[in-house]
């Protein structure tokens, strides 16, 4: 049934079709409107499950942790300080090989104090063994919703739902939510693998010494490995029951393409639109979508880019020292291949700053003319004179 | 997807686990240190004269255990459908309670425990000592008297209670109005301490002769003569307490024309309520006081109450002298100023320079006090008696105690029932172990640093694990306490309420009385909240029949469980013991 859905509500109704068991969070804008929602659904009783009030995030993921080896389906949403503040548990949860599902809504860290878009947030926790997936719009991050359960509970791993602050979370959009009926069809009740259970006392993630951690960590590397070849048969199956489909990346218009220009999240969509325009003047111009960004498609996005000249990373994020996140991990992914594209990075839209088509736009004609690309990151549309100050 | 399928990618799920649960991991090895329930004492219950177990009270209410919670106040005070009601609740003043938002209503709940067990004519279930062959004869059957009678009937002693009145119960019966306190929840508590053993011999005539024929002798006899204004023309004046006592034996009539204007004199409880059976008598009274109103030794809410029946209040203002006139008595009053506080605390008055004025009134009350009839005061002064916190002893040739009004400072229903606990207690440890062990034992009995004894402790019973250490408020974890609004008992209409002797005010109901209980935060003593279980993260806490205990095998000594116990009913201990 179409239904005109806020982005944070197309994540709750997921959850809700998902059957999750336990949900806990603390609230933080702009990630708050989902866990209202849930709160609502677990207080009218339109959702069989049990809503959680912690005093911190570490402490509603230490909730999902307890819950999860439990062994129930679990859910949590957290946005910029507060996902930060989840740092230790999350390496925690990855590594208990717990499948928790969390919604994290990108927002700039302070100071100064910001509510707004940023990706820095989510991407500083690529190492903590999170599988990440980012959405573009209302009915994406439900879809993602329903496949990250499945996703994470077949490899044993947390899955991060990623929506962009107010853009996405805060935006309504007709969105096609799929009968209870058909989403149990797709996810079945949650088989735990192991899980505590007081009639058979054990004990779980007990000291491991140097003897076998190492072993624990390769373990879940290998977990990792699985990933793009276990949800690109989720997307199969989702894509039989309900006609949509992500994939790990999505290429728009490459084929011929001078210039690729890669990014995740809503900008993605505003991209589309200046791709349209462009190709109208005659400009061999592309989009390639992240969506899957943990592990990091290597493969797929080779696949995608091995034959275009130049590709443009426009990051909404920025790791002080080192530039943008997606275009360190692209230029990493593709320097030990033969075919391989110039790669052109751009910090653009921090703290919520606008990306328009024409911000996109002057990226592509920059990166075409250019002769070879900087070393470093190119900031764009920022006010030099304050930023020298 | 199929399961079969999920299961084909074979997924390697390689971490840390154990067949052995954590059981087998002896954690408490670690400690040096260890949590312990260390119940601690109640401030309430320390100030209470009667050392009421009053957390214990609360916590048996809220769980809407009525009888026991009713007996457990028992244990400490044979009166509680009177305390209930005009006790000046000394113990609310104390409750940390009161530095949150409001105190609990200790009054008022202890009113509807006694209201409903007299109701439901719960039995009282005291287990008093088998005989011990000793006979007590007792003076006077006030709160006192009455009191002491029933502690010593508890302790096994055959006790006789004599009064010169018709009907038992002393200030209770003949002081206190109907509107205060009904004659029938006197009467009930009454048989309840006959049913423990006790003997009344009302309409007798009593005086130290009777030592002869018993054991032990305790005078109770109260301030029953009332000292006079000590001004020219005082004896126009009638007596305060004559009225109270007539209004309780005829239920009301004087002789004054129906609204007359009358004057009281004085600022005591018995001013108050002299003002107030006049109202109810159709009379217009003035409350005549010589300090300012602050001053008053009446309890503030029972002046409060006079006032808006109709009483009006002159303070600062000294009678000098009264005449008959044609119209009635001419008062004449010398207007006071208040001065520095004196060595008492309380600040005394001079007169102003101003020339006197007069008030003209139909009849003039006296209510300035009262003394100890001449006789016993008289036995007092040649007696060397051993002064106790609110009682004196005698030990030979047979033992006399003074209770009551005779020797509490303060002049109260429970400071009274207190003084003849305190009486019995002495008398039996002196009979027991003789009269040079009376201190220490009662010492021993003491609830926290006051003076207030506990008969439970005399008895050894549970409390008497209690540490005497009192909780304070900041020892208290707030962070499981909300705010709430204290009960407020109903009452009449003030003006609907001085057309009869009707009870004024009325008790709580049974679901005010239950949320009323829940506000006690119950201080020092565990309730069975179970934070500490709740929170403990070694599961160490362990419910083992209906109680409590930390696996010692398994305790850390992070001592979450005493920082999480809202009323610092635990405490961190060394191995050693020590605190």
């Amino acid at each position: 049934m179409r239904q005109v859905l806020e982005g944070s509500q197309a994540v709750a109704f997921a959850v809700r079709l998902a059957r999750a068991k336990v949900i806990s969070a603390y609230p933080i804008t702009p990630q708050t409107h989902i866990v209202e929602e849930l709160a609502k659904f677990c207080a009218d009783g339109s959702l069989d499950g049990r809503f959680i009030c912690v005093e911190s995030e570490h402490s509603a993921m230490a909730t999902m942790i307890g819950a999860a080896a439990g062994g129930v389906r679990t859910f949590t949403a957290s946005s910029s300080h507060g996902l930060a503040y989840m740092h230790e548990m999350l390496h925690w949860a990855s590594a208990a090989r717990l499948p928790i599902v969390m919604a994290e809504v990108n927002r700039a860290l302070g100071p100064g104090w910001n509510l707004w878009l940023d990706q820095t947030d989510s991407l500083a926790q690529r190492d903590t063994g999170w599988i990440q997936l980012y959405c573009e719009d209302s009915q994406e991050a439900m879809d993602t919703t329903l496949q990250a359960y499945l996703l994470a509970e077949t490899v044993n791993l947390p899955v991060m739902v990623v929506l962009d602050a107010f853009f996405l979370s805060h935006t309504f959009e007709p969105v096609d939510v799929p009968g209870q009926a058909a989403v149990d069809g797709f996810l079945p009740t949650f088989q735990p693998k192991f899980q505590l259970d007081p009639a058979a006392p054990c004990t779980l993630y007990p000291m491991a010494g140097p003897a076998v951690y190492m072993e624990m960590r390769q373990s879940l590397q290998a977990a990792m490995d699985r990933v793009p070849a276990v949800y690109a048969r989720i997307q199969d199956d989702f894509a039989a029951r309900f006609g949509r489909s992500y994939g790990v990346v999505e290429a728009f218009r490459c084929d011929d393409a001078e210039v690729v220009l890669v990014m995740a999240g809503t900008t993605a969509s505003t991209c589309r639109e200046m791709v349209q325009n462009l190709r109208a003047q005659g400009q061999r111009v592309g989009l390639l979508k992240l969506k899957l960004f943990r592990p990091f498609p290597a493969e797929a996005i080779h696949r995608c880019l091995k034959g275009v000249p130049k590709v443009a990373v426009v990051d909404r994020n920025n790791s002080a020292g080192a530039g943008g996140i997606f275009a360190q991990e692209l230029k990493a992914a593709l320097c030990n291949r033969q075919e391989r594209p110039a790669i052109y990075s751009y910090v653009a839209g921090l703290g919520g700053r606008d990306i328009t088509t024409g911000t996109l736009e002057s990226i592509y004609w920059k990166t075409l003319e250019a002769a070879e690309p900087t070393q470093d990151s190119q900031w764009v549309d920022v006010h030099e004179e304050l930023a020298k100050s | 997807m199929i399961k079969a399928e999920m299961d084909s990618f074979e997924v390697p799920l390689y971490f840390s686990r154990s067949r052995l649960s954590t059981s087998s991991n002896r954690t408490g090895n670690w400690s040096f240190i260890q949590p312990a329930y260390r119940d601690r004492t109640a401030p309430c219950s320390e100030r209470c004269p009667c050392g009421t177990d009053i957390p214990r009270v609360e916590s048996l209410a809220a769980e809407g255990k009525h009888g026991a919670a009713w007996a457990t106040i028992l244990m400490e005070n044979p009166l509680p459908g009177v305390c209930g009601r005009v006790c000046y609740h000394p113990c609310e003043q104390a409750c940390n309670r009161g530095e949150f938002d409001t105190p609990v209503a200790v009054h008022a709940l202890e009113r509807f425990l006694a209201d409903q067990a007299q109701r439901a004519r719960v039995p009282q279930d005291l287990k008093p000592k088998a005989a011990n062959g000793k006979r007590a004869a007792v003076l006077g059957s006030g709160p006192a008297g009455l009191s002491a009678a029933s502690f010593l009937a508890r302790l096994g002693y055959a006790c006789d209670v004599y009064e010169t009145e018709a009907e038992p119960g002393g200030v209770l019966r003949w002081g206190i109005p109907a509107y205060r306190l009904p004659g029938a929840i006197l009467a009930q508590e009454i048989e309840a301490i006959q049913a423990l053993g006790v003997t009344l011999h009302c309409g007798a005539a009593m005086d130290e002769s009777l030592a002869g024929s018993y054991d032990a002798l305790l005078v109770a006899c109260g301030h029953g003569q009332p000292q006079g204004l000590g001004v020219p023309g005082a004896e126009l004046a009638r007596d305060g307490l004559a009225l109270l006592h007539a209004a309780r034996s005829q239920g009301g009539g004087n002789g004054a024309a129906p609204g007359a204007r009358v004057a009281v004199i004085g600022g005591g409880n018995t001013a108050i309520d002299v003002a107030r059976t006049l109202l109810r008598q159709g009379l217009r009274p003035i409350i005549v006081y010589r300090r300012r109103r602050e001053d008053m030794p009446a309890f503030a809410p029972e002046l409060e109450r006079a006032l808006s029946e109709g009483a009006q209040l002159m303070e600062l203002h000294a009678p000098v002298a009264l005449a008959r006139e044609a119209e009635g008595l001419r008062l004449t009053l010398q207007k006071m100023r208040s001065l520095d506080p004196g060595p008492d605390g309380r600040n005394p008055v001079a007169p102003l320079p101003d020339p006197p004025s007069t008030l003209l009134v139909a009849e003039v009350y006296s209510a300035v006090g009262a003394e100890p009839a001449p006789a016993w005061m008289q036995l007092m002064e040649r007696t060397p008696r051993l002064r106790l916190a609110r009682c004196s002893l005698a030990f030979r040739p047979t033992p006399v105690a003074f209770i009551g009004d005779l020797e509490t400072e303060t002049k109260s229903v429970s400071e009274a029932i207190a003084s003849g606990k305190e009486a019995a207690l002495a008398l039996d440890t002196c009979f027991r172990e003789g009269a040079d062990a009376v201190v220490e034992r009662l010492a021993a009995c003491r609830i926290g640093a006051g003076s207030a004894l506990s008969m439970e402790l005399y008895l050894g019973g549970a409390r008497a694990r209690r540490s005497p250490r009192v909780v304070r408020f900041p020892e208290l974890n707030r962070a499981y306490f909300q705010l709430s609004d204290r009960a407020r008992p109903r009452a009449l209409p003030a003006l609907a309420s001085i057309g009869s002797f009707a009870e004024v005010e009325s008790g709580l109901k049974a679901a005010e009385a239950g949320l009323e209980a829940e506000r006690c935060f119950s201080c020092g003593t565990c309730n069975g909240c179970d934070n500490c279980r709740t929170f403990c993260p070694d599961c160490a806490v362990l419910m083992e029949g209906g109680s409590r205990r930390i696996a010692t095998e398994y305790c850390k000594g992070c001592g979450v469980c005493v920082e999480e116990c809202p009323r610092s009913a635990m405490a961190m201990t060394m191995e050693d013991g020590r605190s």
